[in-house]
């Protein structure tokens, strides 16, 4: 449980039963922070403010397709993991597209509670190994560049 | 009754039943959103009546299972909220189902065409995800058609439109009125059609091995529904631009129509 806390989890789809039934479930059973959306516009408007682990986003949306915007939000939130939402209909479209843009994983609709809930966790837990790593690296290059400096100190005291 | 007459009736048979599975496909990915919600929706409850069940086990509630009660109750309010809206949703569809089949409907009938033109939209609604639509309405006289056939029309034109459109654009609906005539423009910014196939389009059955594939067939239906009522179709287009089709109609059927019309079945 203590993964969930402080995470965020954004839900994209135009269809406003749909961000309202996964809003409910994930409340329901997670500790998640969930920000709902029905426009891609405004979701990548509230990226550049949010610390974000996960985004969730229907494929075919009127605005902007979900692969499109799940791309556009790469370059704002890099560590957060991206799932697409596609129905059966554009589900050959959406798995060309899924390739392209480098995407997590897809799920299908109608959508399972249990497949998604798997989903997200696994996709926050991936997200948090990112950040950890990123920390990780940060750590040793101050630690490589004290280092260097220490070394040029050395050098220049004793030569 | 020579050949070519049984030939055209099979013809007519076989865009009909195209037309009905557009439909069919139409109305089950409408009803996909809101059933997907709904069962989502009923797994929540039952995860949220066992949580209740295990805190009222042991008849004492704590404060940490107070906290899962009022998210409960927050998740609740959430379910029956999207329940509603999905509800709502299959109401309307299951109406404009009525309003485009009409099966109650006398086969002529004085409508207006607005009402036909949205409950087309709303069976190809699946097909529109990607797709704005543009209406520029016109205060529309009553007009006097055969519903189910002029619906048909719109069925065609609209979901051709919406097919030369894949990777989505603009739809727009435009109509107006003038004299006894009511004008019908529907564009779309798809793929266009070529000089030398638009020449031939309402031919039956025409097709193209490229771009729109099997339109033809419905639009010589379209062709001829038209025609007997009275009306014209005609197209405009521009490859990689769009295309767009003029239907105008009399507000009153001609008095022939029934002897045009062929008896019951057998539009073309």
């Amino acid at each position: 449980m203590s993964s969930e806390l402080n995470a965020t989890v954004v839900i994209v789809d135009d269809e406003e039963m749909v961000v309202g039934s996964i809003q409910s479930f994930l409340e329901l059973e997670t500790d998640y922070r969930v920000l709902p959306f029905t426009s891609p516009q405004a979701a990548l408007e509230c990226l550049a403010e949010e610390s974000v682990h996960t985004i969730v986003a229907d494929f075919m949306m009127p605005e902007l397709d979900g692969v499109t915007f799940l791309t556009q939000a790469r370059s704002i939130v890099p560590m957060a993991t991206r799932i697409l939402l596609t129905g059966y209909a554009d589900k050959q479209n959406a798995i060309r597209a899924i390739n392209d843009a480098g995407l997590y994983q897809y799920l299908e609709k109608p959508w399972d509670n249990e497949a998604l809930i798997l989903s997200i966790r696994n996709a926050v837990e991936r997200s948090r190994l990112f950040e950890e790593l990123a920390g990780r690296v940060a750590e040793l290059e101050l630690a490589n560049k004290e280092l260097t400096g220490f070394k040029e100190r050395w050098m220049q005291a004793f030569m | 009754m020579s050949e070519p007459v049984v030939d055209q009736t099979d013809q007519v048979n076989q865009a009909r039943l195209a037309s009905l599975g557009m439909m069919v496909a139409g109305i089950s990915h409408e009803l996909n959103t809101p059933l997907g919600a709904i069962n989502s929706n009923h797994d929540v409850i039952e995860r949220a009546l066992n949580k209740l069940q295990v805190i009222l086990e042991d008849e004492v509630v704590t404060q940490d299972e107070l906290q899962e009660v009022r998210k409960i109750v927050r998740a609740m309010d959430g379910v029956l909220r999207t329940n509603s809206i999905a509800v709502e949703r299959m109401v309307k569809l299951v109406e404009s189902l009525r309003t485009f089949g009409r099966p109650d409907r006398a086969d002529v009938d004085r409508v207006d065409l607005h009402e036909g033109l949205e409950s087309t939209l709303a069976v190809l609604g699946f097909e529109l995800a990607a797709i704005t639509v543009d209406r520029a309405f016109a205060e529309l006289p009553l007009v006097e058609c055969y519903p189910n056939r002029i619906n048909q029309v719109f069925m065609n034109l609209l979901h051709n439109a919406v097919q030369a459109m894949p990777d989505g654009g603009t739809l727009k609906l435009m109509t107006s009125s003038e004299g006894d005539r009511v004008r019908l423009e529907i564009s779309d910014t798809g793929r266009g059609i070529s000089p030398e196939h638009l020449a031939e389009i309402f031919e039956p059955g025409f097709t193209t091995k490229g771009g729109r594939v099997g339109m033809g067939l419905g639009l010589a239906i379209t062709h001829q529904i038209v025609a007997h009522h009275g009306g014209d179709i005609s197209v405009s287009s521009t490859v990689g631009e769009g295309t767009t089709f003029v239907v105008e109609l009399p507000l009153r059927l001609p008095k022939d129509h029934a002897a045009r019309e062929g008896g019951n079945d057998v539009v073309a």
